[in-house]
């Protein structure tokens, strides 16, 4: 390998002083042990951009390897002849394993890989969920591919008009309160839309996220398409004998996440009865017992969160179906909205699936170019596409409060008599 | 219609924007728009199969993807304008 150029970078300089490892070190030390241009170029380039205020990247057309309609993201300089070792800088996405498991072999081999193919420069995860390969050349593309799948067993993620790389929260493998095996079904619909993941098929983008309770781990209410939300919907399980614990201060509130400073002994009554949002629960003094009203109770996961050792998530398990969030691109950022309230799934997870594909039918035949699940919906209304469009029935968990909900109306067909009825021959026999 | 009849169709329509000096690079809603008659999932299915045999190439940002004649238009690597919505 030839001498390599660095270049002046007095503006970047500036961030290796705060108090946080900064990323300027890391390129740098990374560029001078493995005597990468990449790395120095990449610097280069972006000093400039800080000076200038503006990005020296350029889109390109390039989508994939051979056969597969997404996975890479084409990115040039447009300052090629003062950096040339980053002419082209692509992106490369890779799927990840479901809850991010891996073995610290593969991981050594993926860096090697990158090493021997792409800048170095990698980001674990980006916000899709991915493993990201920042910067590499087009002719490398497809024997990184080749490597990926040969070598490593791993394929390459979502990206442009695809459906994107299903993501989860580490659910069963780790977490006590997952109501559903959030890893099995990110497993199964991974394997069961693979064309719909590497081969463009959709008006837009679109994200299937799934965490194993209402705590939400991978956000999916704020960033899928299509949500998925663990939830039960019997009883919270209460040990009384380990309330009795909590209020006497023999457990820890929070399983002692905020004990670095003294917030003064634990009050029931202040840190879990009041702040319930459906004011759904009582704390007997005088018994020592805690009373939950769980037909009022939303499964926020508050109480549970406080008080893990006494309380937890009933039997009667299943998922939450919520769709259509979204970042601000066409109308502003929205929240998924409920769909369905409750959904048992068990593998292979049909039901699930099914509506899936009722969803993608719809959007693919009727969504506009660059329009969202969401922003579908928005236009056609929640009313029409629970009905009309998935065939479900209206139900009160639809609605979302008096005023901003899109109320449901009725259609001509289920009014009697329709709307050309007699109303005045109808009220003189039935006054109003 | 059958597989290679709309595989067909869809060069025509794409031969057809670009011998009119019209888009090099179409979404695919809007090839599903010229074919009517055809199931958007068999239209999807056909233009996939087309860019295997070569007969078509991906164009992508990155957020989104459109389908083009390959040599027509913007290369893959020409990276220097924003492509025509
Ligand atoms: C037994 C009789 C009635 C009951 C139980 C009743 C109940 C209600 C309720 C629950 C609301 C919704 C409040 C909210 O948005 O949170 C409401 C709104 C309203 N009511 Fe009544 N109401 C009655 C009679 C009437 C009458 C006789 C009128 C007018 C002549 C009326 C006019 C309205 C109007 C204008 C609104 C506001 C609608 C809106 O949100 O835009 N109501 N009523
Ligand atoms: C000069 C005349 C009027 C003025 C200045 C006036 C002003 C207002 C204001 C400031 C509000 C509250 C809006 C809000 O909640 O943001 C209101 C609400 C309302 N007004 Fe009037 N109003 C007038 C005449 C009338 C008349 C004649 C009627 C009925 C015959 C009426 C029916 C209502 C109703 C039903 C609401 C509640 C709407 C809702 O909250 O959805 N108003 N009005
Ligand atoms: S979403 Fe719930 S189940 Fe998943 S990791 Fe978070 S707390 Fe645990
Ligand atoms: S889960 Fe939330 S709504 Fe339900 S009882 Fe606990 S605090 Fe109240």
């Amino acid at each position: 390998m030839g001498e390599v150029k660095k270049h002046d970078t007095p503006l970047l300089d500036e961030l290796k002083s705060g108090p946080w490892p900064s990323f300027v070190d890391d390129i740098y030390n990374y560029a001078e042990k493995h005597k990468k241009q990449a790395g120095f170029d990449i610097l280069g380039q972006m000093e400039l951009s800080y000076k200038n205020k503006e990005t020296h990247w350029k889109h390109g057309g390039i989508v994939g390897v051979f056969g597969y309609g997404g996975g890479v993201i084409g990115r040039y300089s447009d300052q090629q002849e003062k950096f040339p070792a980053i002419w082209a800088f692509h992106t490369v996405r890779v799927n990840q394993p479901a809850a991010k498991w891996y073995h610290t072999s593969a991981l050594r081999k993926l860096c090697d890989l990158w090493d021997h193919r792409g800048s170095g420069i990698m980001n674990f995860h980006g916000s899709t969920g991915d493993i990201i390969l920042l910067g590499t050349v087009t002719e490398q593309l497809e024997y990184i591919f080749y490597d990926l799948t040969h070598q490593l067993k791993m394929d390459l993620g979502g990206s442009g008009s695809n459906l994107r790389t299903p993501e989860c929260c580490v659910g069963m493998s780790r977490c006590e309160w997952s109501c559903i095996d959030t890893q099995d079904i990110i497993y199964e619909l991974t394997m069961q839309f693979q064309d719909e993941l590497h081969r463009p098929a959709f008006p837009y983008k679109f994200k299937i996220k799934v965490s194993g309770c209402p705590n939400d781990c991978v956000a999916a209410i704020a960033r899928a398409d299509f949500s998925i939300i663990g939830t039960w919907r019997d009883d919270i399980k209460i040990d009384q004998e380990a309330v009795r614990a909590y209020v006497g201060g023999e457990l820890k509130p929070n399983a002692g996440a905020h004990s670095d400073r003294d917030w003064g002994p634990f009050d029931i009554k202040k840190e879990v009865i009041d702040l319930c949002p459906t004011k759904c629960m009582f704390w007997d003094e005088g018994q020592k017992k805690l009373y939950i009203n769980n037909r009022e109770c939303n499964r926020c996961m508050h109480c549970i969160n406080v008080m893990p050792e006494a309380l937890r998530p009933g039997d009667d398990r299943g998922a939450t179906i919520l769709m259509g969030a979204k970042a601000p691109i066409l109308e502003g950022a929205q929240l998924s909205t409920v769909i369905v309230p409750f959904m048992k799934l068990e593998p292979p997870y049909d039901n699930l699936k099914n509506l899936i594909y009722k969803v993608w039918d719809y959007w693919m035949e009727n969504g506009k170019n660059r329009e969202r699940l969401g922003e579908t919906i928005q236009r056609i209304g929640l009313n029409r596409f629970i009905v009309d469009v998935l065939g479900l029935k209206p139900i009160p968990q639809h609605v979302r409060e008096p005023r901003s909900n899109p109320y449901i109306f009725w259609k001509e067909e289920e009014v009697e008599g329709g709307w050309t009825r007699d109303v005045a021959e109808f009220r003189r026999r039935h006054p109003a | 219609m059958d597989k290679e009849a709309l595989k067909q169709k869809i060069l025509e329509v794409f031969q057809k924007k670009a011998s009119s000096g019209g888009k090099s690079k179409i979404y695919l809603k809007d090839l599903q728009r010229e074919i009517p008659e055809a199931n958007p999932r068999d239209i999807k299915n056909a233009a996939n199969e087309l860019v295997k045999e070569g007969k078509l190439e991906y164009f992508s940002t990155g957020s989104t993807v459109m389908y083009g004649l390959p040599g027509v238009g913007m290369g893959l690597e020409a990276g220097m304008d924003k492509p025509e919505e």
